[in-house]
Formats: structure tokens, sequence, C-alpha cells
């Protein structure tokens, strides 16, 4: 103490390129693209098993790429202080909304050219089949026309319409706040933070808008006749958990490699781990408040969809998410020194993105071989693995090579931040 | 100013010296300060400042606070608090005194997790909350209602633009002179000495008083609930919510409204609030479709008794079950003869084992506990009843057994319009069970009076409740039965 840092850039190496960067960008991308292509082969042509494998891994690295959109927002809107040193690294994430346009376009395409193997509202069932699939779960249901009333809203050009609006909001966000960022750097004008804060009010708006129905869409209504208000809270919530995860496993990563030694120092880390502790429970507390209310009441078109994952196989994975996701995380993130232990961080940020790979597994991968209508006759063991992790590989690699893309030459920090002699000088008492 | 030191010196001979308190310009010359307090080895300093210097704790040596951990246990004991008090309350029972209750919520289990999770969280986060707020006072000994401190009008200032840093004279070896050199050499622009307050700190006697009479005062409320408890009173009881319990409407069976244009007369002819059942129309639960299935009377031999009066002859024969009929039965039309009962099952009831495992069955449900499983009259209800009215306790008039001549000689529609309407002291079960159960009941009743009149000795118990049968409302059934 005693000794305030000048706002200057101290680190030798501050921005990604260099030989080896270069070089893992096509590599990364090839690898991606070639595994994606591998976990189709995997799946034995099964356009089914395929598509939940990707659209599982498709959510688990979109909503990574979401909750640093968030996490630069909420920074901005804040006028946070500490968090400029690592903001860069959400904001280079955050920019990879166009590839993950790219990414869903295999899902998308086949839902516009009418495949019902994944989205499976997006076949029209006659309207006998309808009353008669709502009779045999014993649903008195208002109104029999309610599936054909869903499709006015789940259809495939109606589906494609939104989907393209999400990303256009998201990507234009995104790609605003970076480029104003990228900008500062180069005439350290105090203005564009404000224009940036100016910016994010009306944008958060049109953030969560696209957020709640985004999750509607490619989560929930994988279910179609299931429903939960709640639900784009919990898939915010795990969004924000695993993406603050990723800047730390990034920045700590970075910083192992000899980047940015300078400039994040042990009390970010202390803080982005204490906004991790904070989002394990706020998880928990969604998770179980949506389990609660469908629990307590107990409408069977409402209950059907946990029974299913408190049935078999899929009971071991929701008490691995219950135990691995909230309880253990929990009790490990509390002490302060935990907190500010790099190589514990380390180990806890890849051991959260694990659980967040678990937990959209435990969302998308039920719903394979699930019918329309809920029903008890579901098959409880758990899918072929296999092509859901080969897709990992390949959505990281892709994820990889967008990072590095993005990044390029540019700092790998905020370097002309009217505050960042705040964040270079934070300390947490 | 020396001077006047030693005046006050002079004044404060007597009194105890607790420290010095060095006034510094700056925060960092402070910080430097406290650092060199440090590494002289003082341990009884403690820094005053108009703001949160960081890095102070550390240039102190203040350890960090053991508050997280009274907050963690006191987490953990308000969750082990939060599931036990809902186990105890709702999943144990019979503890004597201190019994819990089981009650069934929503079809859940006495004792659900999950349901109770959202109260235990509550808990949990009220005691967290107290544990942090409290603890937090205590560890830094507050409320501290006087500080020596306080007394220094140059301390004022702390809390605008000055840094002070005393040191403590319960330090070892402390030396007034050696201190007041430190602080000057450590950058204070001024060094005071803090003396210990003498004031009088005793009690001021009237409080004592006051506080003797508040207490007493404290004890009257308690001591006026505990006398009123036995008392009795003629005053009209409190109404809190006089529109709650005075409500604005028209109750069943009272006068109707008053006319708006002559206030003695009532706005409907016939004065009441009710109205009788337009013509034409059948009132909820009153069908009169199939009169055979639903009240057990001959079709077709009802039109002579509908037109002599609109009340169903039944209803009205059961009024004599009534505690006010004595008043009211010499005002009422004379009761109406019996209507022509159904003596065989109707159509639409099937005869066969499955009807008659229903009967069964609705039959231990509904008529068991007067009537017996045996259908003797001795459920459990009868023998209980008679225990109080051989006491005083109550009056009542004993179940019949089925077995009873007259019941095997009633027509099954008396019988179906037994349960339907209740006779004497039994009540009326037609509202909770329906029609098609009621016969299954009479199949059920009539097979049991079947095992009886085959088998050659008749039941003690038959006699007993026979016995029973001299009441009053059963008479008059009896009678009514007699005039058939």
């Amino acid at each position: 103490m005693a000794h305030i840092r000048k706002a200057e850039i101290t680190s030798p190496i501050t921005t990604l390129a260099s030989e080896n960067t270069t070089r893992i960008t096509p590599v990364a991308a090839l690898v991606g693209i070639g595994c994606l292509v591998g976990a189709w082969f995997l799946s034995g042509g099964n356009m089914a098993r395929f598509s939940h494998a990707y659209l599982m891994n498709f959510c688990f690295f979109f909503t990574i790429t979401l909750g640093c959109l968030f996490f630069v927002m909420v920074q901005h809107l804040t006028r946070a202080g500490w968090s400029v040193t690592v903001r860069r690294i959400a904001e280079i994430i955050a920019c990879g909304m166009f590839p993950m346009f790219l990414l869903f376009l295999p899902i998308l395409i086949p839902v516009i050219m009418g495949y019902s193997g994944l989205y499976s509202w997006n076949v029209a069932v006659p309207e006998a089949e309808v009353v008669k699939g709502s009779e045999a779960i014993g649903w008195a249901v208002g109104d029999p026309r309610i599936y054909e009333l869903k499709r006015m809203y789940l259809n495939s050009f109606w589906f494609a319409v939104r989907t393209v609006a999400y990303f256009v909001c998201w990507t234009f966000i995104a790609v605003t706040l970076y480029r104003w960022s990228v900008r500062q750097d180069e005439t350290g004008d105090p203005k564009l933070s404000s224009r940036m804060q100016a910016f994010c009010a009306p944008m958060m708006l049109v953030f969560v808008a696209c957020l709640v129905f985004a999750s509607f869409d490619w989560e929930m209504s994988l279910a179609p006749m299931w429903f939960s208000t709640m639900f784009p809270v919990y898939f915010f919530a795990g969004s924000v958990l695993s993406s603050l995860a990723m800047i730390m496993l990034v920045a700590l990563l970075l910083q192992r490699s000899g980047r940015i030694t300078d400039e994040i120092t042990v009390e970010h880390y202390h803080d982005l781990a204490k906004l991790t502790f904070a989002f394990i429970f706020f998880w928990g507390y969604i998770a179980f408040s949506q389990f609660m209310l469908i629990w307590y009441a107990n409408f069977p078109e409402e209950t059907v969809w946990f029974k299913f994952r408190t049935s078999g196989t899929w009971l071991t994975v929701s008490m691995i998410l219950l135990f691995g996701h909230l309880f253990i995380p929990f009790l490990g993130l509390m002490a302060r020194s935990v907190r500010r232990n790099r190589t514990f961080l380390l180990f806890a940020s890849i051991y959260l993105l694990i659980l967040h790979w678990v937990d959209h597994f435990w969302l998308v991968m039920p719903q394979l071989n699930a019918s329309v209508f809920p029903t008890y006759d579901y098959n409880t063991t758990l899918p072929f693995m296999l092509p859901a992790l080969v897709c990992l590989v390949g959505m990281g690699g892709i994820f990889l090579a967008s990072f590095c893309v993005v990044a390029g030459k540019r700092s790998l920090v905020c370097t002309r931040d009217p505050r960042l002699h705040e964040a270079l000088n934070y300390d947490n008492p | 100013m020396s001077e006047s030191m030693n005046n006050e010196n002079s004044r404060n001979a007597n009194r105890k010296l607790i420290g010095l308190l060095g006034q510094f310009d700056d925060p960092g010359t402070l910080l430097q300060a406290c650092h060199s307090a440090r590494e002289a080895g003082l341990r009884k300093i403690d820094a005053y400042t108009p703001f949160p210097v960081h890095g102070i704790e550390q240039a102190m040596g203040i350890r960090r606070t053991i508050l997280p951990f009274i907050v963690l246990f006191v987490g953990l004991g308000a969750c082990g608090v939060g599931i036990g008090l809902q186990w105890f309350t709702n999943a144990t029972e019979g503890w004597g005194l201190w019994s819990g209750y089981q009650f069934k919520i929503s079809g859940k289990p006495y004792f659900s997790l999950p349901a109770n999770i959202p109260v235990t969280f509550e808990i949990i986060v009220l005691s967290s909350a107290f544990a942090a707020f409290l603890g937090m006072l205590a560890l830094n000994r507050l409320p501290c209602l006087a500080n020596p401190l306080h007394r220094i009008p140059r301390f004022r200032s702390v809390t605008n633009d000055r840094f002070f840093l005393s040191l403590g004279a319960d330090e070892n070896g402390f030396d007034s002179g050696t201190a007041r050199d430190n602080l000057n050499r450590w950058g204070a622009t001024d060094v005071e000495e803090i003396w210990l307050d003498e004031t009088d700190h005793r009690m001021p006697a009237f409080l004592k008083t006051v506080a003797i009479l508040g207490l007493i005062l404290l004890l009257v409320p308690p001591v006026m609930i505990y006398r009123a408890r036995g008392m009795t009173s003629r005053q009209t009881r409190l109404h809190v919510n006089p529109d709650m319990d005075f409500q604005v409407k028209f109750l069943p069976q009272s006068l109707g409204p008053i006319s708006p244009d002559n206030p003695k007369e009532f706005f409907f002819p016939h004065k009441r609030s009710g109205f009788a059942p337009v013509p034409g129309t059948v009132p909820r639960g009153k069908g009169m479709d199939d009169i055979e299935f639903k009240r057990g009377i001959q079709a077709g031999s009802l039109e002579d008794h509908q037109t002599a009066s609109s009340t169903p002859a039944v209803l009205a024969s059961s009024g004599s079950r009534q505690e006010s009929g004595q008043q009211e039965g010499a005002t009422e039309p004379e009761t109406p003869a019996e209507p022509d009962w159904l003596t065989r099952f109707p159509a639409s009831v099937d005869i066969n084992e499955q009807t008659l495992l229903r009967g069964q069955e609705q039959y231990n449900i509904n008529c068991a506990v007067c009537h017996g499983y045996s259908g003797e009259g001795n459920g459990l209800v009868n023998q209980r009843a008679l225990g109080l009215v051989i006491n005083g306790h109550a009056k009542w008039n004993t179940a019949r057994s089925l077995y009873d001549p007259e019941v095997i000689n009633q027509p099954v529609g008396r019988i179906f319009d037994t349960i339907t309407n209740g006779r004497s002291m039994m009540g009326p079960y037609g509202s909770r069970i329906r029609p098609a159960d009621r016969w299954a009941i009479v199949l059920y009743v009539k097979a049991l009076q079947e095992t009886r009149i085959n088998s050659p000795q008749p039941d003690p118990n038959t006699v007993v409740a026979e016995a029973g049968d001299s009441e009053s409302g059963t008479a008059t059934d009896d009678a009514a039965a007699k005039s058939e």
C-alpha cells in the first residue's frame, strides 16, 4: 500500500498475437469443423441424435457468449472501476455472437426445411391426435386446439425470423461496444465511456427481451407442451455463471502464457470469484424455485418435465447438478483465501464449466425420444454420449478460433479507459 | 499553549491518563505513523479517520474479523433449527403437552424436504442477518454511549479533515514523554492527552423510581387479562370488524327488504327475502325426473300428494326430528300419508355382486359408525353415545338394528328414503351419497338381513337394540310406518 500505481499498462505482452497463435486459429477452426462433421457420422446418420447433441453444445457455448455480453453491459451501466482490466476479455468473447449465429444455422436450416426430429412442434398434428394426446395424459385441456394455438407462435417461419432478430440485436450490441472500447484505446476519449453507458441502458432491455424469448424458443420449446415462466431466469443464471468462470479461465490462461501479467491482479480474481459465488447460489435459487412451484402445484402437464428428469438415470444427473452445481461450489468458494488462490480458481472455473455443460445436457437430452405430448413413457436411460462430447470439442475449436480472430492484434486490456487507474489500484478491504 | 496545558495538568493531577492523541494532516502520514508505531512494538494503538483509508488495517496490524465464521455457524444452526422446527411441528405427534400436530398439506408427506426449503431458507437469511449485525456491534463493543475522546474539542475535526492516532497508556512501559516525542517524530502536528472520564456515571436516583414504576405498569395488562379469563360479562361483545359481522345482505328464511315508497311496507308482497321456486323449474339436487331411482317412490303414485302440498311428503315427515318441531307442529298441516314406497329395486340398479360390494364399501364408510359393521346398531358412535346418555351428558336415540323386524319388513324404497332424508336422530345422507350408491347400500342391507332371516338363532344384540327403540323420535317413525 501507499504505493499508488499510475494508469499505465506495464506488462511486456498485452496482445494475443504471436507466432504460435496465428497458427492456432486455422488449426482450431479446422479441428472444430472436422469434429462437428465427425459428430454427424458418429450419430450413425440419426439426425435427431445429432441435433440434440449439437443443440446442447451450442447452448453451452452460446450462454457463455451471452453472459459475457451481459457482463460488459453491466460494467458500463454501473460505471464499474474494478473491472476495467478484465472487461476486454468479456468484450472479445461477446463478439463471438456472429460465429454463434453461423453455428446455429445447422439447427435453423433443417427447421425451415420442415425437420421435426428436434423441435417436435415443427409438424402439424391432426386435430384428432391432439385430442387423443391430451386425453392420454388425463389432462383436461381447456381448449383442445391448444396445440394448434401454440403453433401460431411455434412455427418454422416465425422461429427463423425471431432467431435472426435475436442475433442481429446481440451482435449489434456486442460489436458496437467492442468497437467503441477499441477506439478508446487509440483516442483515450473519456466521452466514449459515458456514450457506452448511455448505449447500454436501452440496449439492456433489448438484450433481456431477446434472452427471454430465445430461451423459450431454443430450449423450452423442445417440450412444446411444457411451460415455465421461470425458465429464462434459469437460463440467464447459468449463462452469467458460466461466463464468469470462462472470463476467469481465459484470464488465468493468458497470464500463465505471460500476457497482461501486471494488469489483472489477485483483487480482480477475488471479485470475479465473489460474483461467481453469488451466481452459484442464484442459479440454485432459481432452479429450486422453478422445481418447487411445479412440484407443489402438481399439475400433470407441468410435473411431467421434472417427473422424467427424476426417473431412472436422469435422477442421477439431477443429483449431480444439485450437489455439483450448487452445494459443492457454494461451500467451496465461500472462503476468502480460496477466492484469492489462482491455482484453485483455475480448477474451480474448469469445474464450473463442466457442470454448466451437464446442466445443458440435462435440459436438452431428455427430450430426445420424447413425444410432442407429455407422457410418462420416456426412455430414462442416458443417450449415446459420444456425439455430444465430439460436438463439444468441435464447437470449442470454433469458439477458440473466433476468440483469436476477434482479439487479433488488439490489446487484451483496455489501455486508456478513464477508470483504468481505479482498476489497477483496486484493493479488496 | 504550553501554559494552558500546564494549568490543565495541575488541574488534572489526580486524574488518570489513559493515552495520547496525535493529530495528523493527511492519510499518508497517518499510515506511516501506524507503521512506525507497529515497528516500535506498540500494540495499544488506534487510528481515527474521516473516511476509510485503504491499507490502514495492515498498517495497524488488525487481524481479520471472525465475523464471517460467526455468521456461518449461526446460519448452519438456523438451517438445523428451521428443518427441525418443521419436522417437529408437522411430522411428529403424541409427545404429550409439547406435541406436534400431524397435518396433511397438499397431499405431500408429513416431512417433505422440498416444501420445507423456503421456510428454512428464510430462517437462515434472517438469523444470518441478525448474527452479522449484532455480531458486528458486539465485536466493535458498540453501542458506546460515551468515549473520553469526545471530550477533546480538537477531536471533532476527525469527522471532517483531520486524522488521529492514539497511543494507549495501558501499553507495557508506556511513558508519556517518550510517547509524545514519538508522535511528534512520526509527523503529528499536535499531541493531546486523553484523560479518563471521571464524572459521576451512576444512574440518577429518580430514574430508578421511574423504572420500577414502569415495570409495575407493565404488569397491569397481563394481570387484567388473567383476571378476565374466569369472568362473565353482560356487555355486548366487541366487534372489531362490524362490516364483516353485520353484512348488508338478506339471509335465507328472513324478512325481505322494506319498500322504498312506504317504510311500513315490505318490498315483496310475501315479506320474505327468498322466493319459492318458479313453477316448472327444478332446484339443484331435487330432480324429479326419475322418481323411482331418486326417491324410492313408485312412479305415478305421487301426483295426489303433489297437488295436496307443494312440500314433498318425505321432507315433511322428516320435520319431526327438528328440535323446534314441537312449537311449529301445531300450525303445520297434518303429516301427509306415506307415499307408495318402491317394493322392488328400480330398473336402473343392477343386482349383481359388483353392486353388492359397492354397497358394502359405502355402508362401511357411511353407516357402520352407528349401525355397526354387522348392522346390529352397535357402531362405535352408538356405543359412545349410549355411554354419555347413561351419565346424562347427551340425548340419543339408539341406532336401529337392521334386523329389527320392522326394518326387515320395510320396503326397499322406505330404506332408501331413510338413507336419503334421515329418520329420528339419523341425519340425511342424500347430499353425501349418490343415488346409485344409496341403492347399493340398500341392496347390501337387504343381503345382511337375508343372512339373519335364515339364521336359526337370534342375536342377543338385537334384543338390546329393540329395547332402546322406546325413545320418542323412533316412536313417531314407528307410528308413521304403522299408518302405512
